[in-house]
């Protein structure tokens, strides 16, 4: 059996067919070729495989690719426009990305946050990266990454100073 | 880690949906969010010929009061409840609870109808709202029908709904009196951690503010479903708060002793026994003293 599936991923339009049993983060990568999606755990635990579902941020690899119908996803990949987006020049600048595994699940759940609340303090920068793991940087790093980007930070990085690209 | 195959069907409404699960029988499985069925049916522990999707079914997805109660559709995610502005001012205990959840990412897409249905011993939405005394209301293609959540449970993962029913909504009846509550989990980690032992404690002062009205404590995680208490609920009601203080030691021990947790990998019976103790020291000293400095809402 295969469902008809209509999805809009970063913001091009895609009908697909899909079995039941896949997830939506097996179709983004292996349909759709978008392999900025990480699959960790699987199980929903490090949250490598973060997306926007609607601007929210969601584990891939727990919600069937069914369940997506009709909904609009972000990955990685729709981050940037030409220029890298201001949280991702700040992760580099501020040693926020290592290995750089979960990178890409860190930025969209950063991106979330600061969409809903621009000017988060550090408790609530902490809880949102919560589903986040990250097993190089020691999180230090992403954190202050993130609060660069914040208004009142007086630390903002280059890139993040300029203007937005969305 | 594959999911085994099975046929998926997406509900365009509630009654459709019923109908399809009337006529799909017991092998049909009904998702809402997923975080938990998925997961089970990747670990192999839930195999569904067919799923009944929930998912996009918006009539199922809302918070609104009407007269003096509160409902709660099943298909509301974690975090719209945490997030509610009216569910903040009147049931705080509940967004706080539902808060502490998984991850973000889970909140966004888990249910509190789904919580409640999965019918974990642990689930961290049930303590609270059975401590706000909440109704299901349960459809089937037939009838609807009205559950206390105190009865819904009948085990670990089972529940007493039969097949053809699907958990509708939720319903709180607003507290008259000044009220508080306070729920107070047990995790090793800070977040992504299932609870290891969650207490629940609400109490309702009498019209005068004098007296303790009512006093409802539930357990998570520390016996095969959430229970109440209703032994040491007893021996709070109807005291001063004044009065209440010095008698928390008596109930938290009565409590302990209702309590009939196990020995797991992730804490013993006895440790978890220890704890509902001591958050029900601390659970009820935090909400008796918020009633008696003129706090709660």
């Amino acid at each position: 059996m295969r469902v008809p599936i209509h999805i809009i991923v970063n913001g091009e339009e895609y009908h697909l067919e899909v079995k039941p049993n896949r997830v939506l983060l097996d179709v983004l990568r292996e349909d759709l070729g978008l392999i900025g999606t990480k699959k960790g755990c699987g199980l929903g635990k490090c949250g490598a495989c973060t997306i926007l579902l609607d601007g929210r941020p969601i584990h891939s690899c727990l919600l069937l690719a069914a369940q997506a119908n009709r909904r609009e996803i972000t990955t990685i990949e729709g981050i940037a426009a030409e220029e890298p987006h201001p949280l991702q020049a700040a992760f580099v600048e501020k040693g926020a990305v290592q290995c750089g595994f979960c990178t890409p699940g860190m930025i969209n759940a950063a991106k979330a946050l600061l969409d809903a609340n621009p000017d988060p303090d550090e408790a609530e920068i902490k809880l949102a990266i919560a589903g986040n793991l990250c097993r190089c940087t020691g999180y230090n790093q992403i954190v202050s990454a993130i609060q660069s980007c914040t208004p009142s930070t007086s630390d903002r990085p280059a890139a993040a100073r300029g203007e937005s690209n969305e | 880690m594959r999911i085994r195959s099975f046929d998926y069907w997406e509900a365009p409404s509630l009654d459709k949906a019923l109908t399809e699960l009337e006529i799909s029988g017991s092998d049909a499985k009904v998702i809402a969010g997923g975080t938990d069925l998925v997961l089970n049916m990747k670990k192999k522990k839930i195999l569904p010929s067919r799923v009944i999707s929930l998912h996009n079914l918006k009539e199922l997805d809302f918070v609104r009061t009407q007269d003096s109660e509160v409902r709660i559709g099943a298909l509301t995610r974690h975090a719209d409840i945490a997030a509610d502005p009216l569910l903040k001012t009147h049931l705080p205990i509940l967004c706080e609870a539902v808060g502490l959840i998984g991850s973000w990412q889970i909140r966004n897409v888990g249910t509190i109808g789904g919580n409640i249905c999965n019918a974990s011993p642990a689930a961290d939405s049930v303590p609270p709202l059975m401590v706000l005394g909440a109704q299901l209301i349960v459809a089937s293609k037939t009838a609807e029908k009205k559950i206390s959540l105190d009865s819904f449970f009948s085990g670990p993962g089972e529940t007493v709904l039969e097949t053809g029913q699907i958990l509708k909504e939720i319903i709180i009846e607003l507290p008259k009196q000044r009220s508080a509550g306070c729920y107070l989990k047990l995790r090793r980690r800070k977040a992504v951690d299932i609870s290891l032992a969650g207490v629940a404690f609400q109490a309702e002062t009498t019209t005068d503010e004098r007296r303790l009205a009512r006093v409802a404590i539930a357990l998570g995680g520390v016996a095969p479903t959430p229970i109440r208490v209703p032994q040491a609920e007893a021996i709070l009601t109807g005291l001063s708060v004044d009065e209440a203080m010095t008698k928390i030691s008596d109930c938290a021990r009565i409590a302990a002793q209702a309590a009939s947790p196990i020995d797991d990998v992730r804490a013993s019976a006895s440790y978890r026994r220890t704890i509902v103790d001591v958050f029900l020291h601390q659970s009820a000293q935090k909400v008796l003293r918020k009633l008696k400095n003129g706090g709660g809402s």
